[in-house]
C-alpha cells in the first residue's frame, strides 16, 4: 500500500513537471505570437524623433532648384541615410520568421518623382559569416559517395538583396564584384579542399566556382539567401522603403545591412546599419544553459528523457490493473 | 502550433514531431530496436540540421527504451543479467570503436566500407530472419510446434567457460558470447553512429536462442544504457541536443512504446519476427538505395568545425 502511494507521489511530481515545461513554452509561445504580430509601425514612428505636423514643414521645399542636376552646384553630392524598423528581433518560442522594414531617404534628392527611375537603390542585409563545408556526390563502381569537399570561410548565414531594378541594369559586373553585391560576389573565401577521396590537392579555380554556385543554389534553396530585383520602392523624391522577410530558420545573431545609392552605374553613396536577431526568454536560457554547461545539460536530457519513461509506465501501468 | 527550437534555430510543427515520435516508438516498444536510425532521417527529411537530428534522437530513444522495457518488465519480459552482460560488452565495444573510427577515417573510403558492411549484414539478417519466420509460420498453421529452440540442443558455444545461469530466458550459456555480441554492436554502433537494435535483436534470437518476448525487453533494457551515454556525449563534444525538440519527440516516443509493446503481446514470437525481418530489410533498402541511387543534388553543405 505504501508502495502505491510512493508510486503515485512521485508519478504525479513527474507529470507536474513536464506539464510545467511543456505549457510554460507554449504559453510562451502564443505570447511571443501576440507580441510580434501587429504590422510594423510606419518608419516615422520608429526614429525616435518627435512627429511633425504633417501640413506644416519646417524648411520650405527645395523644388524650385531640382530642375535640372546641373542647377545644384556640385559640392552638395547624394547621401544616403536608412534604418530597419526593428533593431532588436527578439526570438522567442513563438517566433516564425519575422518581416522587417528597410526604409531610408536621399538626401539632396534631385529626383523629380518615385517613379522616375532617377537613382537606384540596393539593399543589402548579410547574416552571421561562418564555415561551411560543400560536399560533393560522385560514381564510383555503382555506389555514390561523398568525394570532393571544399570549406568556404566566412559564409554569411544569410543573404538577402533587393533593389530598385535588376542588379547588372545598375552597375557593371565590376562595379558589384568590389561592392561584394549580389549571389555570385557574395564573400566567402575558400578555407581547404577535399581530402574526402584521397585527392588532398587544391581544386583549380574552375571547380570552387562549382562548389560556390551549389553553396548559393542550397542556400537560396532553403530560403536563406534571397533576392528582390523590384524589392525597394521610392514613395515620393528621397524616401524609399524595402519590406524583407526573415525566415524561421535564419541564424540568430548579429545582421550588417548595406544600403547603396546608385545613379548612372556610379556609387553615390553607401550606409550601413546593424540589425541584430537575439534569442530572448526560455529560448535564450535554454540555449545558454547548453553551451555553458553541456555535462549538466545533457544528464538533465537524459533524466527527462527517463522520467517520460517511467511516466508513460506508470500511467499505463494504472490503466492496465 | 508552432515551436522555435533553441538548438537547432528553427521553427517546427508541435503535432508533427509528436507524431513522429509516436511511430518510432511504436516500432521501439514492439521489436525492442531503438527506432534512431529511423527518426534521425526522418527528421533531416522534416528540415532539422543533420547535426542536430543526430544529436537528438537518441535522447527520444532513452524514452521510448525506458518507457517499453518497464512495460516488458511487468510481463516479465527482461533478463536484467543478460541485459547486464551486453551492457557491459557494449561499453567496451563502444570505447574500442570510438578510437578504431579516428584510425581509420584516415584511410580515405572507410566510411564506404562500414555503409557496405552494414547493408550486407542487415541484408543476410533480414532474409534468414524472413524465411524461418515464414517457415515457422506455415508450420505452426500445419499445427507443428512452434519453438524455435530445441531443449538439449549443444553447439560449440557450450564447450565455453564462465558459464552463467540466465533464468528469464531459460539459458545456461557461457557468458563469453553475449559479452562479445555486446561489444560487436557496441563496436558498430560507435562506428554508425546507430544503436544497434536492428543487429543485437535478431542475434539474440538466432544466435543466443533467447525467446523472442525476452529479447525484445533486454534489448530495451541495454539500449536505455547506449543511447543515455549517447546523448550526453552529444551534449559535450558537439551541443547538438535540441531539448525542446527531444522533449516534443519524446512525449509521442512514449505514448508510441506503450502501444506497441500493448501490440506486441497480442502477437507470436514467429509472428513478431516476420514483421521485425521485413522492417530490417526495408531499412537494408532505405541504405543500400542512397548508396546506390543517383542523389537529386550531388552537393551538399554542412557547417564545419574549426
Amino acid at each position: 500500500m505504501a508502495m502505491q502511494h510512493y508510486r503515485r507521489a512521485i508519478a504525479s511530481t513527474i507529470v507536474l513537471t513536464l506539464a510545467a515545461i511543456f505549457a510554460s513554452a507554449l504559453l510562451e509561445a502564443a505570447l511571443a505570437q501576440r507580441r510580434t504580430s501587429p504590422t510594423p509601425p510606419p518608419p516615422s514612428a520608429q526614429r525616435g524623433e518627435p512627429r511633425r505636423g504633417q501640413q506644416m514643414p519646417v524648411t520650405p521645399p527645395a523644388a524650385p532648384k531640382v530642375k535640372l542636376d546641373e542647377a545644384r552646384p556640385p559640392d552638395t553630392p547624394e547621401t544616403v541615410q536608412a534604418d530597419v524598423s526593428t533593431r532588436n528581433v527578439a526570438v522567442t518560442s513563438g517566433f516564425t520568421g519575422t518581416e522587417i522594414v528597410v526604409f531610408g531617404a536621399v538626401d539632396n534628392s534631385r529626383q523629380p518623382g518615385a517613379e522616375s527611375g532617377y537613382y537606384d537603390i540596393v539593399v543589402v542585409i548579410e547574416g552571421t559569416p561562418s564555415r561551411i563545408a560543400v560536399r560533393k556526390k560522385s560514381r564510383i563502381g555503382g555506389i555514390w559517395l561523398n568525394t570532393r569537399s571544399s570549406t568556404f570561410e566566412g559564409v554569411p548565414s544569410y543573404y538577402a538583396i533587393w533593389s530598385t531594378r535588376p542588379l547588372d541594369e545598375i552597375a557593371s559586373e565590376a562595379t558589384m564584384i568590389g561592392y561584394e553585391i549580389g549571389f555570385d560576389h557574395v564573400r566567402m573565401t575558400p578555407a581547404g579542399d577535399s581530402e574526402l577521396a584521397g585527392s588532398s590537392s587544391r581544386l583549380p579555380a574552375a571547380d570552387t566556382g562549382e562548389f560556390r554556385k551549389a553553396l548559393v543554389r542550397l542556400k537560396s534553396g532553403s530560403g536563406l539567401y534571397v533576392k528582390d530585383d523590384f524589392g525597394v520602392a521610392f514613395i515620393g523624391r528621397s524616401l524609399f522603403r524595402a519590406n524583407i522577410a526573415l525566415p524561421a530558420n535564419v541564424t540568430v545573431g548579429p545582421f550588417d545591412t548595406r544600403v547603396y545609392l546608385f545613379r548612372n552605374e556610379k556609387l553615390l553613396s553607401q550606409y550601413n546599419v546593424r540589425l541584430n536577431l537575439e534569442r530572448e526568454g526560455i529560448e535564450r536560457h535554454v540555449h545558454d544553459f547548453a553551451f555553458n554547461w553541456p555535462l549538466i545539460y545533457g544528464m538533465g536530457t537524459v533524466l527527462i528523457a527517463m522520467s517520460a519513461g517511467l511516466l508513460a509506465a506508470f500511467v499505463s501501468g494504472k490503466s492496465l490493473r | 502550433m508552432n515551436l522555435y527550437l533553441p538548438i537547432a534555430e528553427m521553427s517546427v510543427s508541435v503535432i508533427l514531431m509528436l507524431g513522429m515520435g509516436a511511430s518510432v516508438g511504436f516500432l521501439s516498444g514492439l521489436f525492442g530496436v531503438g527506432g534512431g536510425f529511423l527518426l534521425t532521417p526522418l527528421l533531416i527529411f522534416a528540415g532539422i540540421p543533420t547535426s542536430v537530428a543526430v544529436g537528438t534522437a537518441p535522447a527520444q530513444v532513452v524514452a521510448s527504451s525506458v518507457s517499453g522495457a518497464l512495460a516488458q518488465w511487468r510481463r516479465g519480459n527482461v533478463d536484467f543479467k543478460l541485459g547486464s552482460v551486453l551492457v557491459f560488452g557494449g561499453v567496451i565495444g563502444s570505447y574500442v570503436g570510438v578510437h578504431l573510427v579516428s584510425a581509420l577515417r584516415r584511410t580515405g573510403h572507410f566510411d564506404v566500407f562500414v555503409s557496405l558492411t552494414y547493408v550486407t549484414l542487415l541484408g543476410v539478417v533480414g532474409v534468414l530472419m524472413l524465411v524461418e519466420s515464414l517457415r515457422t509460420l506455415q508450420r505452426a498453421k500445419a499445427g507443428g510446434t512452434s519453438s524455435l529452440r530445441r531443449s538439449g540442443q549443444h553447439n560449440w558455444s557450450h564447450g565455453l567457460p564462465f558459464k552463467m545461469r540466465f533464468q528469464r530466458s531459460k539459458l545456461y550459456i557461457s557468458a563469453l558470447p553475449p559479452f562479445m555480441l555486446g561489444a560487436f554492436v557496441g563496436l558498430l554502433a560507435a562506428i554508425m553512429g546507430v544503436g544497434g537494435g536492428f543487429l543485437i535483436v535478431p542475434a539474440m534470437i538466432y544466435l543466443l536462442h533467447v525467446p523472442t518476448n525476452v529479447v525484445v525487453g533486454t534489448s530495451q533494457f541495454q539500449i536505455i544504457f547506449v543511447t543515455a551515454v549517447t546523448t550526453v556525449l552529444n551534449a559535450t563534444n558537439s551541443h547538438s541536443v535540441d531539448i525542446v525538440l527531444a522533449l516534443l519527440l519524446m512525449i509521442g516516443g512514449v505514448i508510441g512504446a506503450e502501444a506497441g509493446a500493448a501490440a506486441g503481446e497480442r502477437l507470436r514470437g514467429e509472428q513478431l519476427r516476420f514483421l521485425l525481418a521485413l522492417l530490417v530489410l526495408a531499412v537494408c533498402l532505405r541504405v543500400g538505395w542512397d548508396l546506390v541511387n543517383a542523389p537529386p543534388d550531388p552537393f551538399s553543405i554542412q557547417p564545419s568545425e574549426g
